[in-house]
């Protein structure tokens, strides 16, 4: 499910070289937009995931379009600081609108448990998000290496200048990876809402965590940045068995500083946009 | 979690944002006491968690605040000297965070705001408690009960809430007293943030205090909606009862991730979690039986001229809030609001210097229970109360003189069975 997040999150760095810090506020109102769809009509959290990611999908193409795009050849801190800024207006947003609360979206079997021999548990609403997270970067996957349109995404994110002389139109092709990245995020926003609970003030955790995952993984990988989330979480699973409380962040830090010294192009190896050209 | 690089850009954009209030706030920011042409009012500081992790807690507390002021000012104002001065309250966004805290209480001190109504938390409050300290202002602390707070010789800050020592104490006391078949192992799950950990530690004191066996005691990072590794480590010990000293979001994952791990013990306790309602429409079912401590209750013993019993604070605010039922935060800031006016009043004055003799020797019964100080500024006059979820409500079910209902235990069938097998 972290990996969810952060595979979106390592798109828009592959493609556009923007660290997109309101990662985390659209995976909220992800979460807010399944919510409300199962307050008013019951609708299950995880079927809850569709509506979110195509929503979010919209709104990431437009913010794109209509705002991003204004600044994406900009210096990095320029881009850094207006998704910063849209980060703080969405959560504030969210807290008008929405208030402070906790919330979560109750399933009846989410909170029960495959039982595996040696009683160890797997809950219900985990393994389905997990199986989700995992089908749908495969599903990615597939688009980027076999479709038109996902080849034109890679081709644009490797050197723009070249593939607007093939004839893609970079300005489309980057609303739509920032529409792609933001629907998994609203996706995977439902997923969370199922599981755990959330609200506004959870923005900067999920942006945190789908940061370090995917510089774990490889920014701009893909498949790295689910490996890199599935990695950060075993550790601070395992992290929490032997250390108390905060310092199982130390851990989990700790993997992520050793991975960058061994090898710094991250988990999944090949440096995918390292050859890339600015033009 | 909290990234430097977050911290960094987060403290210029709030560097801008503050910058702007203070210039916006700079023309109606003279003392009140200085401008005799308008209406005399008092006006009072508050730094509180809007926004940030606490936002929820944050927003109670200024729920509070603001019925305070209502009533206060409904009923003409307070009488200060020959005066009746209407009560203004000035709010800021401390963002949850610490250092904005103490900054923005130095604010309020440059534009002569003195008396000051405390944020929510032990952190941000410690941090206010400081500058208080060294600029004479006066803070009646509502929401931060970390002991340690008061173990730094502060003479300028009085909580009117029991202390966090107290938190996790009062439900093992309960269990001691109420609870049949007593049970005899209990695991602490405590959130790693100062008020958290004081409050198990006094947990565990008592615990072996009255005789229990303390079979766990895990810390889990603060505001963590997964404490999955904590657990995994108890359930092997089999305990009767877990007790987490916890916000909402480790509490909630504590019941829930219980039920998901097969960790069944005869009952949950949590502090200050299921008292609000949240913790029940987000656990639904699994909320039933569970435990927790509450500063404060509707059925909590004492009254005062302003707000009437703990009975009659509830309805003037549902009154004012739509219908909502009070929770135990907004009932701790109007106290604090109110304990700040009575001292006012006894002085005859709002400089903070008088008002603060006067806050020292405050002896008063309240709708919040009694009101009165040790040296250190703690209120050791009144009591916790523990409450039960019970049919989706909590009731409150010890000290048994102000109880709704009897403890239901064990409260949960399935639990017992398992026990007894086991």
């Amino acid at each position: 499910m972290f990996g969810l997040i952060a595979v979106g999150f390592s798109l828009v760095w592959g493609v556009m070289h923007i660290v997109n810090l309101s990662h985390g506020a659209f995976v909220l109102l992800g979460a807010y937009l399944a919510w409300q769809l199962n307050v008013y009509f019951g609708l299950d959290p995880f079927l809850g995931m569709l509506p979110a990611g195509l929503a979010l999908f919209a709104l990431g193409y437009g913010l794109q379009r209509g705002l991003i795009n204004l600044v994406v050849n900009a210096p990095i801190f320029i881009t850094l600081l207006l998704t910063f800024g849209l980060e703080l207006l969405l959560v504030n947003g969210l807290i008008l609108v929405f208030t402070a609360d906790y919330r979560a979206i109750p399933t009846s079997y989410a909170a029960h448990s495959l039982i595996l021999p040696g009683d160890v548990r797997v809950p219900f609403g985990r393994l389905l998000a997990a199986v989700l997270a995992i089908g749908v970067t495969a599903l990615l996957g597939y688009v980027f290496k076999r479709t038109r349109t996902g080849l034109a995404i890679l081709a644009t994110g490797m050197d723009r200048g070249a593939a607007r002389l093939m004839g893609i139109s970079a300005r489309h092709v980057y609303a739509l990876t920032y529409g792609l990245a933001a629907g998994l995020a609203g996706a995977a926003g439902a997923a969370v809402g199922a599981v755990s609970t959330f609200s506004p003030a959870d923005a900067g955790r999920f942006t945190l965590f789908s940061f370090v995952a995917a510089v774990l993984g490889g920014l701009g990988n893909t498949s790295g940045a689910l490996l890199g989330g599935l990695l950060l979480g075993l550790v601070e699973a395992w992290g929490g068995q032997l250390l108390p409380g905060t310092l199982i962040n130390a851990v989990a830090f700790g993997v992520l500083v050793v991975v960058l010294a061994v090898r710094p192009q991250g988990l999944a190896g090949k440096a995918f946009y390292a050859s890339r050209v600015e033009v | 979690m909290d990234s430097r690089m977050f911290g960094f850009i987060g403290s210029a954009a709030l560097a801008i944002a503050a910058g702007c209030h203070s210039k916006g706030d700079a023309v109606p920011a003279a003392p009140a006491a200085n401008a005799p042409a308008a209406e005399p009012v008092l006006v009072l500081g508050a730094s509180l968690s809007l926004t940030g992790s606490l936002a929820r807690e944050g927003g109670l507390t200024k729920e509070g605040y603001e019925l305070c002021a209502k009533v206060v000012n409904d009923k003409g104002g307070v009488p200060v000297a020959d005066k009746k001065l209407k009560l203004e309250i000035r709010y800021q966004d401390d963002t949850s965070k610490p250092d904005t805290a103490a900054q923005l209480v130095d604010q309020f001190n440059d534009q002569g705001v003195k008396l000051i109504l405390g944020p929510y938390g032990s952190a941000t409050t410690e941090a206010a408690a400081a500058v208080i300290e060294r600029n004479g202002q006066l803070m009646a602390d509502v929401a931060g009960a970390d002991d340690k707070i008061f173990q730094k010789g502060y003479t300028r800050t009085f909580a009117v809430l029991s202390p966090a020592t107290q938190y996790v104490a009062s439900m093992v006391q309960a269990l001691a007293e109420l609870a049949e078949p007593k049970p005899t192992t209990l695991a602490f799950i405590s959130a790693d943030d100062g008020f958290s950990k004081t409050a198990t530690a006094g947990g565990i004191a008592k615990a072996k205090e009255l005789g229990f066996q303390v079979v766990a005691e895990e810390y889990v990072p603060n505001a963590t909606a997964d404490v999955s590794s904590a657990l995994t480590k108890i359930k092997p010990k089999n305990p009767d009862v877990i007790l987490g000293s916890a916000h909402m979001v480790e509490s909630i994952a504590i019941v829930r991730q219980a039920g998901e791990l097969g960790v069944k013990p005869l009952a949950f306790g949590a502090t200050i979690a299921p008292h609000t309602p949240d913790f029940v429409k987000t656990l639904g079912p699994a909320a039933e039986g569970v435990l927790g401590s509450t500063q404060w209750t509707t059925q909590t013993a004492g009254s005062d001229k302003w707000f009437g019993s703990a009975a009659d604070y509830a309805a003037t605010f549902q009154k004012q809030f739509g219908g909502r039922e009070p929770a135990y935060q907004n009932a701790e800031a109007t106290a604090g609001c109110l304990a700040l006016i009575l001292a006012a009043e006894k002085a005859g004055s709002i400089d903070p210097t008088p008002v603060r003799e006067q806050l020292a020797k405050l002896d008063e019964q309240t709708f919040f229970g009694p009101i009165r100080f040790n040296a250190a500024g703690q209120n050791v006059a009144k009591f916790m109360s523990v409450i039960q979820i019970q049919g989706g409500k909590p009731l409150n079910v010890w000290p048994k003189n102000s109880a709704q209902a009897p403890l239901k235990w064990p409260n949960n069938a399935t639990a017992k069975a398992a026990k007894t097998k086991g």
